[in-house]
């Protein structure tokens, strides 16, 4: 069943006046507020405790995180927006949780309302099917930061040594190990530049761009785009 | 006082409410925008209650994988932090702990080891609230011309996109799981173990056409390789 069988086709000035531009007016909006809040934490922390990090720390501290993370800002929406279209992208980039929680849903709601991405029926859609999972996310991960706080009280010292120690550990191996499967020669590559610097003492600061940068410069130059049929 | 203690207080909970609250009015003022038009061009309410209850549904899943890794969070660092950061923020908890060690090397410690201090606590809250702006700049201010960039900038190559952000992440786990690969002992049998496990779940998802077990492969991966790498330290 398509789209058009639930519902007739929308008026495009209708769907303009009445959809598109609020929704770009409140998303340009909630997501300027939400930058400002990523700066609440830190004041805050300054205004009642009087601790700031070193401007030095800051810097560096930075320079790694967003080494990480700059590909990402420019590929993520670009790589998204097909399927999550104008306010699904405004959502999914605020409440997070996209490849795993609201590209699903997007696509689950377009499938049992039979509309297609990239149409507006579509869009209309993913809208719902999004929001209804950034409610539910919210609660449950309120409810479930608030149990597994109080329940980590109570596991027992092995564990908890367990945790202290290994975690992230494992947790970089596992992060390595999934991403190793999508690009098993990059993930060599990536390997190699990081651990020969480590084991010659060099700096995180140095090593990291090293490792992300050196990768993606690799990969670029072994990689021949399909030819067009 | 510890920063510990200061991770739990009622301000950092509050900080993650306030990004909740904006989060939840922007998805509740679209959702009504999005209904009043489908309910306009003919959309009946037993469609409409399908489509929630397939989001839900959907939901589900995720959400309950979400939690179980959120532990991690939780007892790294705070429950109040886990709050604030997995509540209404963009990155996943795998990104949040990479980013606090790498907040925790800006300040000159390791996170999670002896010598992190009140100092590396304030960079790590300072770098990974901050640190995930571009997220939200990127889609506050340039959802509008999103369509015409993706065109602009992959060319049509979506393949050369997908293979770059692959290699971003094995660039960056790939130091940090190298730096405990270099610690030797049950340090690096934690991380050879989370990575080969991963590894066997992903697979396994695949092999049984289980696509849901994906979900909880990583989730799975990290408390197996942290109980080897323990079991093998004693």
């Amino acid at each position: 069943m398509t789209a058009e069988n639930k519902f007739g086709d929308i008026d495009p000035q209708v769907y303009q006046k009445e959809f598109s531009e609020p929704i770009h007016r409140v998303g340009m909006i909630t997501c300027g507020l939400a930058i400002i809040g990523m700066f609440l934490p830190p004041a805050w922390l300054y205004f009642q405790y009087g601790v700031f990090p070193p401007i030095s720390a800051i810097m560096v501290g930075m320079g790694l995180a967003l080494t990480y993370a700059v590909p990402f800002f420019i590929i993520e929406p670009i790589s998204y927006y097909p399927t999550l279209g104008d306010a699904g992208t405004y959502m999914s980039f605020l409440a997070g949780n996209i490849s795993n929680m609201r590209l699903p849903c997007a696509a689950v709601a377009q499938a049992v309302a039979g509309a297609e991405e990239g149409t507006k029926q579509g869009e209309l859609i993913a809208t719902v099917g999004i929001a209804i999972s950034i409610w539910l996310s919210i609660i449950a991960v309120f409810i479930g930061a608030v149990a597994t706080g109080w329940f980590v009280n109570f596991f027992p010292p092995w564990i908890q040594d367990a945790f202290k120690r290994f975690l992230l550990p494992a947790v970089f191996g596992a992060v390595f190990g999934q991403f190793a499967l999508r690009g098993k020669r990059y993930a060599l590559i990536a390997l190699v530049l990081a651990l020969v610097p480590i084991l010659f003492k060099w700096k995180a600061y140095v090593v990291i761009p090293l490792a992300v940068f050196g990768t993606i410069i690799i990969a670029r130059l072994m990689y021949r785009p399909k030819k067009s049929a | 006082m510890e920063w510990k203690q200061i991770a739990n207080e009622p301000w950092i909970w509050i900080c993650g409410a306030i990004l909740s609250a904006i989060a939840l009015y922007q998805c509740t003022y679209f959702m009504i925008r999005a209904l009043n038009i489908m309910k306009r061009y003919g959309l009946k309410k037993s469609d409409i209650n399908s489509i929630i209850r397939g989001a839900v549904i959907t939901s589900f899943g995720p959400v309950m994988s979400e939690i179980f890794i959120m532990i991690a969070l939780v007892v790294a660092l705070s429950a109040g932090l886990a709050w604030q950061r997995e509540g209404a923020a963009v990155g996943s908890v795998f990104t949040e702990l990479v980013q606090a060690s790498n907040a925790a090397a800006g300040a000159g410690q390791e996170f999670g080891a002896k010598n992190f201090n009140m100092t590396g606590f304030a960079n790590v809250i300072f770098v990974m609230n901050v640190s995930c702006i571009g997220w939200l700049i990127a889609a506050g201010f340039f959802t509008k011309y999103l369509g015409t960039a993706r065109q602009k900038i992959a060319g049509g190559d979506t393949r050369w996109l997908s293979i770059l952000t692959v290699c971003a992440t094995l660039g960056v786990f790939g130091y940090w799981a190298s730096s405990s690969l270099a610690k030797g002992g049950g340090i690096m049998v934690a991380a050879i173990a989370g990575g080969v496990l991963a590894m066997f779940f992903f697979l396994l998802a695949d092999w049984i056409k289980r696509p849901h077990l994906k979900e909880w492969a990583l989730g799975f991966a990290m408390f197996g390789g942290m109980i080897i790498g323990k079991l093998y330290a004693g």
